[in-house]
């Protein structure tokens, strides 16, 4: 029954763009970011000269920071439309369930559990990168206010917290890089190259391996049923102006956190002295 | 009698003089008419004709006769007889006297009176202005021949002879006046005199080694073409190079050499800061080196004398503490108030405050650069440093909250880094910033569970978290391609089996 050709739709164009959007700016962000926190290795140096100096860096990367976060708003407000409008079921919940896929995985890997776990829409390895980029933004964006806005923050908090955002900010982006360059690289590009975030489409065998029980609700036409549209409709109605005013206060909350404060002035306020004050009539005299 | 040259000559003798001179009666060995008036036969009675034309003539045939008792004139006046042929060169007698020759304690008396009976006027008017302040200001045992001595003179001997007497003002064009005395002692006390450096024997600096271009050599002078003292001063800086080249070019590199080319004429030559004739080390002691600085820059130096630094230099002699040139260089010293120096100036304090052996004797933290590089200032001023050292950064360095030359020690209740004045201090950059602000910097303590404590555990945090999550995900992808390895093998044996 089952066609081995046939591939399945997995992400529609929004998603995918905002993938890409998300690619973009973390790639960014990691670039110009990770050179800052090193920015005294040689090779960090480099970066930095090559990127037009540790100012034009800086102005780099709090755009992609922007970015990210206007990324972040836009996946805010699709997810709620999904959930609230649409209803549709929350496959990115973890569960009971991932931690038993997991450990099967893991028992299959080394040979103690005979199949390996059948696993729906979103599998066990697939969660756990989606919350990381969760937490990792929050922590990000929550650390990265309070380096643009040390005087704001420390009208509230300890001055402490200043310096410990900026290690927060910089341990977390080297978590996340590495969990990038491991969890994520291995598992979508190493293991078998996974198009579907770029063509929307998922083959049969990658259904098979990663989301059978989801492949079975498929070919079984156990499909979730499509929502009411008029029921669509009249939540729509109340999701827009929702979504409108909660998008409006968050990219106002976006500006305010470009714009809140100017940390420094720009010239450092030199000390005036008369340099040139003599204590003898004229040292030196040529007799 | 008349002499042929129409002068005349009394024969009338005062036999009392004679008899009173040194050559008299009373004299241990009296001398006689005819031991002069030689030879006697031409003196006998009658007497034939003078031969002499005139009265030198005849002064000088009697003078001739001196050197029977005396010494001959070539070696007792050479300077005279050098003129020989000159009508007017003085004979013995001339000085001496002729019957009432007068003895030498009387003529000692006044020395300068016997020369100056010939030597009253000079051709250039400027000759007998000097020569009377010189005679003027002779002191004991001194006369004419101190400077006219009848041996040969160095070269230094003849400068001094005048300089060292001398107490008046050259003029120049300005109205600027120059003295000329000059103590040889200086000269002779100062680096510049006798020593021995590195193996190698030098000999005193003559004057014309620098008093050389100005065309100076010989008297009278040329004159000065300096119109003030600063221009004289400054041109005559030009002769340091001629010993002390890379010195001086170095020099020419540095703010005072291009203040100067830039025309703010007051800034420092060599001798504003070395001296000229008394040039000392510049730099023993040490605190000679903050004293010179301070005759021109005396509110920046007042305000060092009073800095933690000044006063261990000034009360207690350190020799750790830096004086001026430790920080701002010596001879090519760079302009502080550049971009490029404020980016250095860290390393520059580092130099001192990095040195763990130099540190650890005032027991003071030498993580300070390190851990200023590793903060948000530090960081960017070293990259600016490292990519466009050129360039203005508003970055705070050291001594914009330390202070610049008035860096007080943190005991001090003024100190601008203590708590009770450390938002002040950061206010001067932040001026919206609160209380809490100044904790953000971790005032160069390492985080650690008694300094910095949260930032500690956010680091530690981290430090077990990255480790355990990235080798998590290792040791599952490591499973994974164990099992596809496996399976692999599998595949072909099936295959090969088939």
């Amino acid at each position: 029954m089952s066609n081995r050709a046939q591939s399945y739709p997995r992400f529609n164009i929004f998603q995918r763009i905002e993938h890409i959007v998300l690619l973009v700016s973390f790639s960014v962000l990691a670039i110009t970011g990770l050179p800052q926190m090193y920015s005294l290795q040689p090779w960090a140096a480099f970066m930095i000269d090559a990127m037009g100096g540790i100012e034009t860096v800086r102005v780099i990367h709090r755009t992609a920071a922007v970015l990210l976060i206007l990324g972040t708003i836009y996946h805010f407000g699709a997810l709620t439309y999904r959930i609230f409008v649409q209803r549709v079921a929350l496959t990115m919940l973890p569960g009971l369930q991932d931690v038993k896929d997991g450990l099967q995985a893991l028992g299959h890997n080394v040979g103690l559990v005979k199949t390996p776990p059948r696993m729906g829409r979103y599998n066990f390895g697939e969660k756990v990168e989606y919350w990381a980029v969760i937490w990792g933004t929050v922590v990000m964006v929550l650390t990265g206010f309070m380096l643009w806005n040390p005087i704001a923050t420390t009208s509230i908090l300890p001055g402490q917290f200043i310096p410990a955002a900026k290690a927060a900010h910089g341990g977390e982006a080297l978590l996340a890089v590495l969990s990038i360059i491991t969890w994520h690289f291995y598992n979508v590009h190493v293991k078998r190259f996974n198009r579907s975030m770029f063509t929307g489409k998922i083959s049969h065998a990658e259904m098979e391996e990663e989301h059978a029980l989801e492949l079975e609700a498929i070919e079984q036409g156990r499909t979730p049923p499509e929502a009411d549209p008029t029921g669509v409709q009249r939540r729509q109605r109340l999701f827009v102006p929702f979504a409108a005013v909660i998008t409006t206060i968050l990219l106002i909350g976006l500006y305010i956190f470009v714009t809140f404060e100017q940390t420094a002035i720009t010239t450092v306020p030199r000390q005036e002295i008369e340099a040139f004050t003599r204590v003898t009539p004229e040292p030196g005299v040529v007799q | 009698m008349t002499l042929p040259s129409g002068e005349a000559l009394h024969a009338g003798v005062d036999l009392a003089v004679i008899g009173q001179s040194v050559h008299g009666s009373s004299a241990d060995a009296p001398v006689y008419c005819t031991d002069c008036h030689a030879p006697r036969q031409r003196y006998q009675y009658p007497h034939g004709a003078n031969p002499a034309p005139d009265r030198a003539s005849f002064k000088a045939e009697v003078a001739q006769n001196c050197e029977q008792c005396h010494v001959a004139a070539e070696q007792h006046n050479p300077g005279h007889l050098q003129a020989a042929a000159d009508a007017n060169v003085p004979t013995c007698v001339e000085c001496h006297n002729g019957h009432d020759v007068a003895p030498v304690a009387a003529m000692q008396t006044d020395p300068v009176g016997t020369c100056q009976r010939c030597h009253q006027e000079f051709d250039d008017p400027r000759l007998g202005d000097i020569h009377a302040e010189l005679v003027a200001n002779l002191g004991a045992g001194q006369s004419c021949e101190t400077c006219h001595a009848s041996t040969p003179q160095s070269e230094d001997a003849q400068c001094q002879n005048c300089h060292s007497l001398l107490t008046s003002q050259l003029t120049l064009p300005s109205g600027d006046t120059v003295d000329l005395h000059v103590n040889p002692e200086e000269i002779i006390d100062s680096v510049h005199g006798e020593q021995m450096l590195a193996g190698v024997q030098y000999t005193t600096l003559r004057c014309t080694d620098c008093h050389q271009a100005q065309g100076l050599r010989g008297f009278p002078h040329q004159t000065i073409d300096a119109e003030t003292r600063r221009d004289f001063t400054i041109a005559l800086q030009q002769v340091c190079q001629e010993c002390h080249l890379d010195i001086y070019d170095r020099t020419g590199d540095g703010v005072h050499a291009q203040h100067i080319v830039e025309g703010s004429l007051e800034a420092a030559t060599c001798a504003d800061c070395h001296g000229n004739h008394a040039i000392q080390d510049p730099a023993t002691p040490r605190e000679r080196v903050s004293q010179t600085c301070g005759n021109c820059h005396a509110e920046i130096n007042d305000q060092y004398s009073a800095s933690v630094h000044g006063a261990a230099l000034l009360g207690e002699d350190n020799p750790d503490v830096p004086v001026c040139t430790d920080c701002h260089g010596v001879h090519d010293i760079p302009d502080p108030t550049t971009a490029a120096f404020r980016l250095s100036s860290p390393q520059m304090c580092g130099r001192c405050h990095a040195d763990v052996d130099l540190m650890q004797k005032y027991n003071i933290s030498t993580d300070v650069l390190d851990t200023y590089v590793a903060d948000f200032h530090g960081t960017t001023v070293t990259l600016f440093e490292h990519h466009s050292p050129d360039e203005a950064s508003n970055q705070a360095v050291c001594y914009d909250c330390h202070g610049v030359h008035n860096i007080l020690p943190v005991t001090d209740a003024n100190s601008s880094i203590i708590k009770a004045n450390l938002l002040q201090t950061c206010q001067q950059c932040h001026p919206d910033a609160t209380e809490n602000f100044p904790d953000s910097w971790t005032s160069h303590f390492k985080p650690s569970l008694e300094h910095n404590p949260l930032v500690y555990f956010v680091d530690l945090f981290y430090m077990i978290v990255i480790p355990a999550t990235v080798g998590g995900f290792l040791l599952f992808i490591g499973t994974d391609i164990f099992r596809r390895i496996r399976e692999w093998f599998g595949r072909r044996r099936a295959a090969k089996d088939e």
